[in-house]
């Protein structure tokens, strides 16, 4: 009896413990953790960061340093905390304006090519040297409320000419302009207003963003260049995370230049963009005001992997607004005209492309474009037979000039007839097939940054090589530069204007 | 029988006792995955936090910094490059798993690969929030002791291609809840970079206080003396709006 008594005792003291060890640990552990430790609890709207030595290396001093420098006397205005509220206005206020400036200087070599196109440089008079200096300085005002912006330019531009009848000429041009400037209202954070001129873009593509219906030139081939803005009213709701939508309504050229002077349209815009866990859509229609032609653009990308991006962009229209040779009876029996624009049939330019990115961090970047309104075969030889009657015309006056100042007459009667002419094809391509290889590498050694591009034009066989590097001299200067190098006969699409061109320039960063 | 009976009734008593018990103590414990998830906060608030990142990379002996404002939510991030100069304006946008590139040289925003090298040695997955519970699964767990310090390490394993590395051995204080020390491994095996985290700056998840990341250290595995420090400074806990990772308003 008392050997059973001893088990039952054991038994409910090794109960009673067991009790009193679940209920120590049902408690949230990482609360009790928390309290178990001996470091000073901050909450954060005190802001205060401690600062311990416990790696092996030093503090980045320099780091540190610019950081302080940065925000000293800084505090963030969007929490109210107890310190702001006693700053005056006028320096809350002070918090709401940045600017930016940059000064690029650089110079330009390049040699027209010797073709139909531009017989002895006397129809395009492309100078063979160039230098130019710009000015960008960039405002803003950025508040909970109202957003404002403006970016005026000035380029000092000098140029030199080598070929043709203007060989030894010099030219120089300055040019002040605002070439973006924007004021935009915010309501709630969901709801944005803003009117402004600006370069509007979008859509992954390096080669051509034909879901845009505003910008033929998407900014992609060269960096250094801005493109020139355009005037736009804008309504941007995003009542989601995942979605927005857009209005859009492009009310004047601004900067823009529209080929062969046709006169401006308006065009009115919806923009509908979806953004999913790994990937993103956009649906853009657009239509013209007076000429009321509808464009269908859509772009989407995919994360496939995280080194492998998958996108496509593209457009559908019905007809084209693009000038296309006709036989008439005009001096040289062709000229440039807007014969689809009626058209019904529907017109494709559809892109799509990759981007791999390896280990080393360079990007390699393929692209396809098909150019729905680009020009068939039979439109391609009716151009070039044209450009050659014209060009042999123009050689065979210039022979039977009898002298200089003669010379200099026929020159200046072929730009009088060319201005009154239709030139320009308005075709960002002007053929129907292109392929584009891309490699580009950013922060090699943390100073230099490489581009790499190859433009095939599969129908006529000519292409074009562009390269692109930056390198950074310190905080505020960079050297940068680019090279061009087209390849194809007279009669193509690269191979007519430029043989080649090299830029070389400083960019000064404030 | 009497006697025999009361037997068998302690018996079955303490074993429904026992079996309570441990029922409630292993509730009490925190699972690897729960860990995982404290250390993700630890690192990338949910709510919404906005700091200031400061990076500083040395590279075949050539030093270059950064100072970025960081807006975090969800798995979503914002980057806005303060300085130096050159680079001021740059921004990068992180939806998810798309990610953007914007310059104020550039017309529109690049999409770029969360492989795009930022800085050093950092790449873009480095430093946007990292959500290492939703992309890699724990393989294993060991007992580990780093630095004096009681830790855990799991060997994650990436659930689908998407995520910046293959595998991860990840060391995580089981004190303190918040990863210390993280290896990167290729799909081959190799290891590639390692990092090391500090966490002295404070932010309140829930209404609770929780360490936040202040310091990390990646250093290349290939060339040791490649090594990219970013410092967090600023935390604040704030409403960040949706607008800001909208890619409509990602160029200035």
């Amino acid at each position: 009896m008392k050997k059973n008594l001893y088990k039952n005792i054991t038994s409910m003291a090794c109960i009673v413990m067991a009790l009193l060890f679940a209920i120590a640990n049902s408690t949230d552990a990482s609360e009790s953790l928390q309290d178990g430790t001996n470091r000073n609890q901050h909450i954060i709207a005190s802001n205060i960061t401690q600062q311990e030595e416990t790696s092996g290396y030093e503090s980045s001093t320099l780091a540190e340093e610019i950081s302080k420098e940065l925000f000293s006397g800084k505090e963030n205005t969007e929490i109210l905390m107890p310190e702001n509220e006693n700053k005056k206005s006028w320096q809350k206020l002070e918090n709401y304006f940045s600017a930016d400036l940059r000064i690029l200087a650089y110079g330009v070599a390049q040699n027209p090519a010797e073709s139909n196109r531009n017989p002895n440089n006397d129809f395009l008079e492309i100078p063979h040297y160039v230098t130019n200096t710009e000015i960008r300085p960039d405002f803003y005002f950025n508040s909970n409320y109202l957003d404002l912006s403006v970016k005026p330019r000035s380029t000092f531009q000098y140029n030199i000419w080598k070929e043709g009848m203007r060989d030894g000429d010099t030219d120089w041009n300055d040019d002040w302009y605002v070439n973006e400037w924007i004021a935009r209202v915010k309501a709630w954070n969901k709801l944005f207003l803003s009117y402004g001129r600006e370069n509007l873009q979008w859509g992954p593509s390096f080669l051509y963003s034909p879901s845009n219906p505003f910008f033929s030139d998407n900014g992609r081939s060269n960096n250094y260049m801005e493109v020139q803005g355009m005037d736009f009213a804008r309504i941007l709701f995003v009542p989601h995370l995942n979605w927005s939508i857009s209005l859009i309504v492009n009310t004047d050229e601004g900067r823009n230049s529209l080929p062969n002077s046709e006169p401006f349209e308006k065009i009115y815009a919806l923009k509908v963009d979806y953004t999913g866990i790994n990937g993103y859509a956009s649906l853009i229609y657009s239509r013209k005001d007076s000429s009321q032609s509808n464009k269908i653009g859509f772009f989407g990308g995919w994360t496939a992997s995280d080194a492998l991006l998958l996108y496509t962009e593209s457009s559908v229209q019905n007809g084209s607004d693009a000038w296309y040779p006709v036989t008439d009876s005009s001096l040289f029996g062709a000229s440039l005209q807007q014969v689809h624009q009626d058209d019904d049939d529907v017109t494709p330019t559809i892109l799509v492309g990759g981007a791999y990115t390896f280990l080393n961090s360079g990007t390699l970047t393929l692209e396809y474009l098909y150019n729905g309104p680009g020009y068939d075969r039979d439109a391609a030889n009716l151009t070039f037979s044209t450009l050659k009657k014209a060009a042999d015309a123009y050689y065979s006056l210039m022979k039977s000039a009898e002298s200089d100042s003669e010379k200099d007459e026929l020159a200046d009667s072929l730009q009088e007839y060319l201005s009154s002419q239709n030139t320009d094809p308005g075709l960002r391509f002007l053929r129907r097939n292109y392929a584009m290889l891309q490699y580009y590498q950013v922060n090699i050694r943390n100073r230099l940054a490489i581009t790499l591009r190859w433009t095939q034009n599969i129908d006529d066989g000519s292409g074009q090589f562009f390269g692109l590097f930056s390198y950074q001299l310190g905080d505020h200067w960079d050297l940068f530069g680019s090279g061009i190098i087209n390849a194809g006969n007279k009669n193509t699409e690269y191979g007519s204007i430029l043989d080649y061109q090299g830029m070389l320039g400083l960019k000064l960063s404030l | 029988m009497v006697h025999k009976f009361n037997r068998q009734f302690l018996f079955i008593l303490e074993f429904i006792f026992f079996i309570l018990i441990f029922t409630f103590t292993a509730q009490a414990q925190v699972s690897p995955k729960e860990m995982l998830e404290k250390a993700d906060e630890a690192r990338g608030s949910y709510e919404g936090v906005e700091v200031t990142v400061t990076m500083e990379s040395n590279e075949l002996g050539r030093k270059q910094y950064r100072v970025m404002k960081v807006s975090e939510k969800g798995y979503n991030c914002f980057l806005d490059t303060l300085a130096p100069s050159n680079v001021k304006g740059q921004r990068i946008l992180m939806r998810d798993r798309n990610l953007w590139y914007a310059n104020p040289g550039l017309s529109k925003p690049v999409p770029v690969s969360p492989r795009q090298k930022l800085i050093g040695v950092a790449v873009n997955g480095d430093i946007v929030s990292t959500n290492y519970t939703r992309d890699y699964k724990i393989v294993s767990t060991q007992d580990s002791i780093l630095k004096g310090e009681d830790c855990i390490l799991m060997n994650l394993e990436a659930v689908d291609k998407r995520t910046t590395y293959d595998r991860i051995k990840y060391w995580i204080s089981k004190d303190r809840l918040v990863g210390v020390k993280g290896e990167f491994y290729t799909v081959s095996g190799k290891m590639f970079k390692s990092a090391t985290f500090e966490y002295n700056n404070k932010i309140t998840i829930n209404g609770k206080p929780r360490d936040f990341i202040s310091k990390a250290i990646i250093t290349s595995a290939i060339i040791k003396d490649d090594f990219t420090i970013i410092d967090y400074s600023k935390p604040v806990q704030k409403k960040i709006p949706d607008a800001l990772f909208n890619v409509n308003l990602l160029t200035k």
